[in-house]
């Protein structure tokens, strides 16, 4: 449960950019995503594929296409995890307050407030506004961010590349493709999957 | 005569000089409600649950920190939770949760975890939904959150156990761990948690003064470091604080206004300082010898005994005003003369009135036998001061004005006898029945403890704000769950969750927490760990692995001895996870929170045996309740009891006719107070066993006083309600319930026997 921090952190990154050039009120950020994780134990890395809808103010949807269809919910009620329509977990904030709180962080970093995130990690960029980069170490290593280990993000208007290296050797590689922003209001089916997790 | 009076003199010395040797010593004083109460339980075992569920709940403080800055918030807990752990005052604080306690947690489950089975997967296996969980398994190695790494999937393939652990019930209401400091975030607010146990008797008046003033210190000091800070608090110290706080004040206000009253009443009347003095001899004497008597008799008093005990012997006072008001006789006599008068009357009244007490020993109330004892020994040395000591130290005669008074006291023997005052008795005995018939139609009993006290209107929006935010409710329902054994207990606690979480869905109750969420029977275990290995690894681990493409060796199958048992979780670090819900192994106790439909929730132990419904506050109100009935026959059994010593002085149709007034007052009184809307209670009903025995003494003194007399008898009877009504009926005012119902009921009580006493008295 507290490596979904690595979620929450990764959707932060998209802040900088966000930042420099943020979305308008009342706009969403669409996109493709391609996540692998290499794993020790595994013959192969993990390669995962499908979309994602970023709606400020409500949430997160990742919508995994391969290997197979999942969804996954995310806003400030807690997350919910759909295979087939079929409902097979459920965190409530209530339970996990921290998702409520880096909520909270999300909402202030797109504000332009780095302070928050910097209490956590110690953050270096480096670039232009056009090209940058980004370098997040957990500041301290008994808090839960430390196993999520260094993170090192990429981009341009929009946050373009992230990858993860664990303590264990384990690493994870994201890239965000086709990211653009949209106008229209969500759609039904969306709308019914924030209305399912709550809130 | 007065060998009497210096033997009488020695006894009271003595009296004195014990207690004044007790007093030095530390006199134990209780203030808990409960101890003045019977043991009702038949199960010892029912009882020390409650006791220790109790004496959780009593000990507990809970504290809520809020503040829109999350960080403000977490600073100022953390504060206060030190200060508060550094007083010796506080046994534990509970403010963070320990990354080590999650971590206890999951070293001490996870060798078991073969057996470890979340209620949902358990019905996924058994409905051969297997497939369900390996697309969650899937899902989740997969997913965004990617909290699988080969370690895990090696030791536990499908993810069993975090799933576990998500199902375990939340510890504390809503309150969760965020970063380790227990918090609810409420709107863009943050409130932090701090529950503490208290070290101390918080029953005591002293231990509940020092904690509530300590409190306080520290809420102003945190207020005063953190502008915007909201401070919310709850527990029964610091309601038991206010409500002792709130009773000093009542008791000094009330007190001081009626004995003011009543001094006064006694100076104008009587023109002379000498009865006032006689009095408060009588009084005090009466206090002191039963304070003393008590201390000797019980090793100990309860705070309500000697309140109760001290009123009861206001009674006492009477006997010294009707020796008084002899000095108002048309013929002046010698002190021994008014003695002679007086006596039959006083001591008849002093007898019945002792057997009227007599009757609070039938009751089974460990605090009313103290109650009981007061009294009596207070009334009969009251009795003895006036009779031995007062003739003794009388000086002075009547006054002048004494034909005023007098005249003004024979109204009432008018208003009962001359011809004249025909249609004003017809009408007021129709207004009386018109009372009692509203009355009798509105009669309401009310046994609920709940309102009995009165909760402070600064603490009770605090709970109940603490109790929206938290989902904690205060103590309440339980389940007792007894076994043969530890393993007999557990599984009566399975029959049971199933129930609990469907009668949570249908909302009759928010919350609950067993030992057996946390583990399982050895029977569960081990069927679960076989329901495991045929319907979820045999059949898909391997082709799981293969779509994965995990290579890394499956780990060994844990040992089939391999199973969790109580004794040894409550040995690992993490057993105080359950400590609170276990009495002993075989005794366990599941929790309830925000019990909405009690009928409901007991239903669910039918048929489960060994399992039991236990609810502390509605059988303290069922125990009222059973007592206010008790208490009514008590009043029939001492009205019985004072039969035949009436009639053995007034012949049967005289003593039915000295017990009439006091009967209609006993039926009125409850009556005409139905008739304005106050229920009658348990506190009613005590008041009533007072009124019998004063009402009688008023019908005594009425049927004693000779024709020629009877203006004396009657101012005296007059004075004696006065007094009776200023020192009782001024509980009227009173903010506690308890009280203020048993003032009501003495004020109507004590008026009607009054207004009722001539028809006792021979007709002129």
């Amino acid at each position: 449960v507290r490596r979904l921090l690595v979620l929450f952190v990764l959707v932060l990154l998209c802040a900088p950019a966000l930042a420099a050039q943020p979305l308008a009120p009342g706009e969403r950020l669409e996109g493709r995503f391609v996540q692998e994780r290499h794993l020790k134990g595994f013959a192969q890395p993990l390669r995962t594929e499908g979309r994602f809808d970023l709606v400020p103010e409500r949430g997160l949807i990742w919508r995994t296409e391969t290997p197979f269809a999942t969804v996954t919910v995310i806003s400030a009620a807690g997350i919910l995890q759909l295979v087939e329509g079929k409902e097979t977990s459920r965190i409530d904030a209530a339970r996990a307050p921290f998702l409520a709180r880096l909520y909270d962080l999300l909402g202030g970093t797109l504000g332009g407030d780095w302070r928050v995130l910097e209490r956590d990690f110690s953050v270096s960029r480096s670039g232009t506004d056009e090209r940058w980069s980004v370098t997040l170490l957990p500041r301290n290593t008994a808090e839960a961010v430390a196993q999520i280990g260094q993170m090192t993000a990429t981009g341009g208007r929009f946050v373009e590349t992230v990858e993860i290296r664990r303590p264990n050797g384990d690493r994870e590689r994201l890239r965000f493709l086709e990211q653009r922003p949209v106008r229209e209001p969500l759609a039904e089916e969306d709308e019914r999957l924030f209305a399912r997790l709550g809130r | 005569v007065r060998t009497a009076a210096i033997l009488w003199l020695l006894v009271v010395a003595t009296a004195a000089a014990y207690l004044g040797f007790r007093v030095v010593e530390g006199v134990q004083l209780r203030t808990d409600l409960l101890a003045l109460l019977p043991q009702e339980d038949r199960d010892p075992a029912v009882q020390r649950a409650k006791e220790r569920v109790a004496a959780a709940f009593g000990r507990r403080i809970i504290v809520l920190v809020g503040h829109e800055d999350r960080a403000t918030a977490r600073t100022a807990g953390a504060r206060l939770a030190e200060w508060l752990g550094a007083s010796p005052m506080v046994r534990s604080v509970t403010h963070a949760l320990h990354a080590d306690a999650v971590r206890d947690l999951g070293q001490a489950l996870f060798p078991f975890r073969a057996g470890l089975l979340a209620a949902s997967d358990r019905a996924r296996l058994e409905a051969g939904r297997g497939a369900e969980i390996v697309q969650r398994a899937l899902a989740t190695v997969y997913g965004p959150a990617g909290i699988a790494d080969a370690r895990l999937l090696q030791a536990d393939p499908f993810l069993l156990l975090p799933n576990f652990f998500a199902e375990l019930p939340p510890p504390l209401g809503r309150v969760a761990p965020d970063e380790g400091v227990l918090s609810v975030p409420d709107g863009g607010r943050t409130w932090v948690f701090i529950a503490a146990q208290l070290e101390g008797d918080v029953f005591a008046l002293d231990f509940q003064a020092r904690f509530a003033g300590f409190f306080e210190g520290l809420e102003a000091r945190i207020r005063a470091e953190t502008s915007g800070l909201e401070v919310l608090r709850t527990g029964a110290v610091f309601y038991a604080e206010r409500a002792a706080s709130q009773a000093n004040r009542e008791t000094s206000r009330i007190g001081v206004a009626s004995l003011a009253a009543t001094a006064t009443l006694i100076l104008v009347v009587f023109r002379a300082a000498l009865p006032l003095v006689h009095n408060i001899l009588a009084m005090g004497i009466g206090i002191l010898v039963a304070f003393a008597a008590s201390l000797f008799l019980f090793g100990e008093l309860h705070v309500g005994a000697l309140l109760f005990g001290v009123s009861l012997i206001g009674i006492a006072v009477d006997y010294s005003l009707h020796y008084s008001c002899e000095r108002f006789s048309r013929t002046p006599t010698p002190p021994r003369e008014r003695l002679r008068h007086v006596l039959p009357s006083i001591a008849l009244g002093a007898l019945t009135t002792i057997v009227g007490y007599m009757t609070l020993f039938f009751a089974p109330f460990p605090g009313l036998h103290q109650v009981a004892a007061f009294s009596a020994f207070g009334v009969a040395a009251s009795f003895l001061t006036v009779v031995l000591w007062l003739p003794l130290l009388d000086r002075g005669g009547s006054g002048p004005h004494g034909g005023r008074m007098l005249a003004a006291a024979d109204r009432l023997w008018l208003l009962w006898e001359a011809p004249g005052h025909r249609r004003t008795r017809l009408l007021l005995g129709a207004l009386l029945l018109l009372g009692a018939t509203l009355g009798a139609v509105r009669f309401t009993v009310d046994d609920d403890i709940r309102r009995m006290q009165s909760l402070s209107t600064e603490l009770k929006p605090q709970e109940t704000e603490i109790q929206r935010l938290t989902g904690i409710s205060s103590a309440g329902f339980f389940f007792l769950v007894r076994g043969a054994t530890a393993e007999a207990a557990l599984q009566a606690e399975e029959m049971l969750l199933p129930r609990l979480r469907r009668a949570q869905e249908e909302g009759a109750l928010a919350q609950y927490q067993a030992v057996a969420h946390y583990i399982p029977s050895t029977a569960r275990q081990q069927a679960d760990r076989t329901l495991v290995e045929q319907r979820l690894l045999r059949p898909y681990r391997d082709r799981y692995y293969a779509q994965l493409g995990f290579t890394a060796e499956p780990a060994e199958a844990p040992a089939a001895s391999g199973v969790l048992t109580l004794a040894d979780f409550l040995r690992s670090r993490a057993g105080d996870a359950v400590r609170d819900l276990v009495l002993d192994e075989t005794t366990h106790i599941v929790v309830l929170n925000g019990v909405v439909r009690p009928a409901a929730v007991q239903a669910l132990a039918t048929g489960i045996p060994g399992v039991a419904l236990i609810d502390p506050t509605g059988d303290v109100t069922r125990l009222l309740g059973a007592y206010r009935g008790r208490a009514v026959l008590l009043l029939i059994a001492s009205a019985a009891l004072m039969l035949p010593l009436l009639a053995w002085r007034y012949g049967l149709g005289g003593s039915l006719r000295v017990l009439l007034p006091s009967t209609l007052a006993l039926a009125l009184a409850p009556l005409l107070l139905a008739a304005v809307g106050l229920p009658f209670t348990f506190f009613s009903a005590m008041a009533l066993v007072l009124v019998l025995s004063m009402g009688i003494d008023y019908a005594i003194f009425c049927r004693e006083g000779a024709v020629g007399r009877r203006s004396v008898t009657m101012l005296g009877v007059g004075l004696a309600t006065a007094t009776t009504l200023l020192s009782f009926g001024l509980l009227t005012l009173s903010s506690a319930f308890a009280v203020h119902a048993f003032g009501a009921t003495m004020l109507v009580g004590i008026a009607l026997s009054f207004m009722l006493a001539p028809l006792a008295g021979k007709k002129n």
